[in-house]
């Protein structure tokens, strides 16, 4: 069977291991390109068959294409893949319910297999995985991968489409410059054994003598919101390969360690001898951080 | 102004086991309400309090979601009524078609202005839900809304952007996503889960509504359970701490790392 697969872009070109993974299928690559048509200019370039772009967005936000995105997949149903990002989503969830097609997230492998797919997949953030055979379309989230490189030039199709009701009225910038953690070789990772905000400053020096970023676990970021969620580590946060990672008063929770399951080595420090992140680590320090994260500063000096 | 405040009724990951196999056992995991929907019915409240309106709850699921606990950890927060489909047939039901019974029964209750969900579910918190029930309905999507104000036809949302934000104007019908932190959720008090015993429920089965037929099949190949590297486990005495910071520099040191 020859698949076409589709890839759904929302704004954002950083979608180079969306494009190698429909390469591997064999088949017809599409791009379904919402955005500017430097977006859809990067995509024809980017290694895919065709490009169907759906115009100028103006002052519109990605989302208002997802019917006319919806509309565009159904003509040619197959593999639909997006990045794992808000307006990607959406537009990916358009197609898949107009195909009532599944919509799977946190896939690993996807492959060809008689008249369907293969994919293998983590389930409930991450404490199990599966591999399940699907017939008919289906959609994929996955890491997009990096800005492609230009490899080829692509017809680009521009698609009159009805947007739907929806106008950016105002926009308000980030107040502080946001961090790609994913990008950091090291990082110090902080969890809820930290018992005040201005303790974060302890960490910093820290991160500072090991040359490294500061990530957090989800609290830190989303109830207490010490940290922007630009530095939250786990399965619904950042995922990251450093070549070392600093677990500090962190418990290891499934849901977190995923995050970091590709670091080279992994520090856990916990005062909780029975925290599960022992058993994730290269080293493991049982005890106080306030005073062993003071000793390491020296330590690196 | 009518909204619909999509809720789920799931067991966190946390509470399971995972075999060898890769097999989930949930059965000393209780089911709640599913962290973030609360954080939706805030919203929800806040708006049909303002243009004078009703919040009704909604959940799709197994006979277990019709369950007295289930329908009164729903109604014991600030809904108004709640609708609830429960099916067995339901059972292992995927995204998609979980999405397709909403929008039955969202057009079922008729004359819909919103609707809200949480952020993303506990167990599966994949953020597809939303945008796949946008789909089922045509209806405009919008994820990580911190704000909603405005009238049905004319709705304010704000939505976070990379750390920044953004105003939206959309006309309604919507489907919004809450942020996990647009509000904090008050938590029931007594009189709130009083009160709940006396809000209306419908329940319906999948008889009662017109859902469409999937697209294909899904079927489990294997389990596992994932694939996390095997780490070295080794500890490091913390008796006294500055030797324990030494002896870990000097390892990492020579694992080869530039310290």
């Amino acid at each position: 069977m020859t698949v076409t697969t589709w890839i759904v872009v929302a704004g954002n070109p950083a979608v180079g291991s969306l494009i190698s993974i429909a390469r591997s299928l064999g088949g017809e690559v599409r791009a379904a390109v919402v955005g500017p048509r430097a977006v859809a200019e990067t995509v024809a370039a980017g290694g895919v068959d065709r490009v169907s772009w759906f115009g100028e967005p103006g002052d519109r936000p990605v989302e208002a294409y997802a019917t006319a995105v919806a509309e565009a997949v159904a003509a040619a149903p197959g593999v639909l893949l997006s990045a794992d990002c808000a307006g990607d989503r959406v537009l990916l969830g358009a197609a898949a319910a107009r195909l009532q097609a599944p919509a799977l997230t946190g896939a690993s492998a996807v492959s060809v297999e008689g008249d369907g797919v293969l994919v293998t997949r983590s389930l409930f953030g991450g404490i199990a995985a599966q591999t399940v055979a699907v017939t008919g379309p289906v959609a994929l989230v996955l890491d997009g991968g990096p800005v492609p490189t230009a490899v080829g030039s692509a017809p680009i199709e521009e698609v009159a489409a009805t947007p739907l009701p929806m106008t950016i009225v105002a926009t308000t910038p980030a107040a502080t410059e946001q961090i790609d953690l994913s990008a950091a070789t090291r990082v110090v990772g902080i969890g809820r054994g930290l018992k005040a905000k201005a303790d974060l400053d302890l960490i910093s020096v820290l991160a500072g003598a090991a040359a490294a970023e500061v990530g957090c676990s989800r609290p830190l970021a989303e109830g207490l919101e010490w940290l922007g969620k630009d530095r939250y580590i786990g399965v619904s946060g950042e995922n990251i390969a450093p070549e070392l990672y600093f677990a500090i008063g962190i418990s290891g929770q499934l849901q977190h360690m995923v995050g970091v399951r590709e670091a080279t080595t992994i520090v856990a420090i916990n005062s909780d001898p029975n925290a599960p992140v022992f058993t994730d680590a290269d080293y493991g320090l049982v005890g106080d951080l306030y005073q062993i994260v003071p000793a390491l500063i020296e330590a690196l000096k | 102004m009518k909204i619909v405040v999509a809720y789920k009724w799931a067991p966190n990951p946390q509470d399971a086991t995972v075999g060898a196999d890769g097999a989930v056992d949930w059965s000393r995991a209780k089911p709640g309400i599913s962290e973030y929907d609360p954080v939706a019915v805030e919203l929800a409240r806040t708006l049909a309090d303002t243009n004078g309106g009703e919040v009704i709850g909604l959940t799709v699921g197994t006979t277990g979601v019709a369950a007295p606990l289930a329908r009164k950890a729903a109604l014991s927060r600030r809904l108004d009524r709640a609708v609830i489909v429960a099916d067995d047939a339901l059972e292992g039901a995927g995204t998609t078609e979980v999405a397709a019974v909403l929008a039955a029964a969202v057009r079922h209750i008729g004359d819909v202005d919103l609707v809200i969900t949480g952020d993303s579910s506990v167990d599966v918190g994949s953020r597809m839900m939303t945008p796949v029930l946008a789909g089922q309905l045509g209806w405009p999507a919008v994820a990580a809304v911190s704000a909603v104000t405005g009238t049905a036809a004319s709705l304010r949302v704000e939505r976070a952007v990379g750390g920044g934000s953004e105003l939206l104007g959309i006309s309604g019908p919507a489907v919004l996503a809450a942020a996990t932190d647009a509000v904090v959720p008050r938590l029931p008090g007594m009189k709130d889960i009083l009160v709940a015993a006396k809000k209306p429920v419908v329940t319906l089965t999948l008889a009662d509504l017109a859902v469409p037929a999937a697209g294909g099949t899904v079927t489990v190949r294997a389990t596992s359970r994932p694939d996390l590297k095997t780490r070295k486990g080794q500890m490091i005495d913390t008796t006294d701490p500055n030797a324990a910071a030494a002896e870990l520099v000097s390892a990492l040191r020579g694992d080869g790392l530039q310290l």
